[in-house]
């Protein structure tokens, strides 16, 4: 069984980035980031194996973004305009960043989670385990948060 | 930007440096305290302590009217209510084990619906009991003169209205749009993974 510290070090980029795509502000990320290995270190005794490690992260992780919902936490979007200045100006990797959150953040809350996982290259199986749904469910769900995703990107002048 | 790989490389540009490192998390996870379990726990422990007292009193102050023996009763009765659901709801808690984000939004809408239930029902139970033992339960002191009825009876009574018709419809109605929003909200959640 890996410690908590190894564990830590591998997963916390990768459950940061998940809880800033579902809830796009950075400091409830942090937060959520902290629950979520506040529940690693309370249970990580008693994880049987069952499923993979990840998988098990994963699922505290996203199950901690849904239940944010019951804070009253809000979901930004508007941190920055969709509508870029008329003016030729080079975006940086931030705003360029800030774009891709606004557009998640429009998105339904599962479908943000879907595309955080998709977006972190877990295979699909795993993101059927985290989430829920059968394996083809999953690849449906998948294929049609991409559109949505690319319709955004679209609709603001970020597709060629 | 067109397409999926471009996006993977954004979305890994975040920076993830101001996060706590692994020694402060430990710091922060060693220090944290469940304040939910806690509260819990402290209504589960003074219920038990009431509950204590009441049958200790019972014991050592040898009542002579039947009203006094069954307010003391059914304030016990209330405090076991009170340990029950609370020890019931306290367990679903702990039994929640690794689940996927479809079976633990099932979960989250059952312990919202239990609310519900529990301000309805188990919450107008439980005042209703102690409401009626303290009153029963007073009548044998407060029988002594006719000043001290009057005195006690204005107090407890005018305890218990405040209690039912202030205290409790302003918190149920807090608590039921809180708690309404959020099964509405839960319930379209659940339909997105349907």
């Amino acid at each position: 069984m890996a410690d908590f510290e190894e564990i830590y070090a591998q997963y916390s980029p990768q459950i940061y980035r998940v809880c800033m795509g579902y809830i796009n502000d950075k400091e409830q990320a942090k937060d959520l980031v902290q629950e979520t290995f506040i529940s690693v270190w309370k249970n990580l005794s008693t994880f049987r194996n069952e499923s993979k490690i990840s998988t098990w992260i994963f699922r505290i992780a996203t199950n901690n973004c849904l239940r944010a919902l019951e804070k009253s936490k809000r979901v930004m979007t508007t941190e920055l305009p969709f509508h870029l200045p008329d003016q030729p100006h080079e975006e940086t990797q931030e705003e360029k960043l800030a774009f891709l959150y606004n557009c998640i953040a429009e998105l339904e809350e599962t479908d943000r989670i879907i595309i955080s996982l998709v977006l972190e290259d877990l295979p699909q199986a795993e993101i059927a385990a985290i989430v829920g749904l059968s394996a083809v469910n999953t690849r449906v769900k998948i294929h049609r948060v991409k559109e949505k995703l690319a319709i955004k990107f679209k609709a603001h002048g970020q597709f060629e | 930007m067109d397409n999926l790989n471009d996006i993977k490389a954004l979305w890994l540009t975040a920076k993830t440096d101001s996060l706590p490192s692994s020694d402060e998390m430990l710091r922060i996870v060693k220090k944290f305290r469940n304040n939910r379990l806690r509260k819990k726990l402290t209504i589960i422990f003074v219920a038990l302590f009431c509950a204590a007292l009441e049958v200790a009193t019972m014991f050592v102050y040898k009542s002579t009217m039947i009203t006094t023996r069954l307010g003391e009763v059914l304030i016990i009765i209330a405090c076991g209510v009170l340990v029950f659901t609370n020890t019931r709801s306290m367990k679903r808690f702990i039994d929640l084990k690794d689940c996927s984000n479809k079976d633990f939004i099932e979960f989250l809408e059952q312990t919202r619906r239990n609310q519900v239930y529990y301000y309805k029902k188990t919450q107008v139970l439980g005042m209703g009991l102690s409401s009626l033992g303290l009153l029963l339960y007073l009548y044998e002191t407060a029988s002594i003169s006719t000043a001290a009825f009057i005195i006690t009876y204005t107090i407890a009574i005018i305890w218990t209205l405040v209690l039912w018709l202030v205290i409790r419809p302003r918190s149920f109605k807090k608590q039921s749009r809180k708690l309404d929003e959020t099964l509405r909200k839960l319930k379209e959640i659940s339909k997105q993974l349907d």
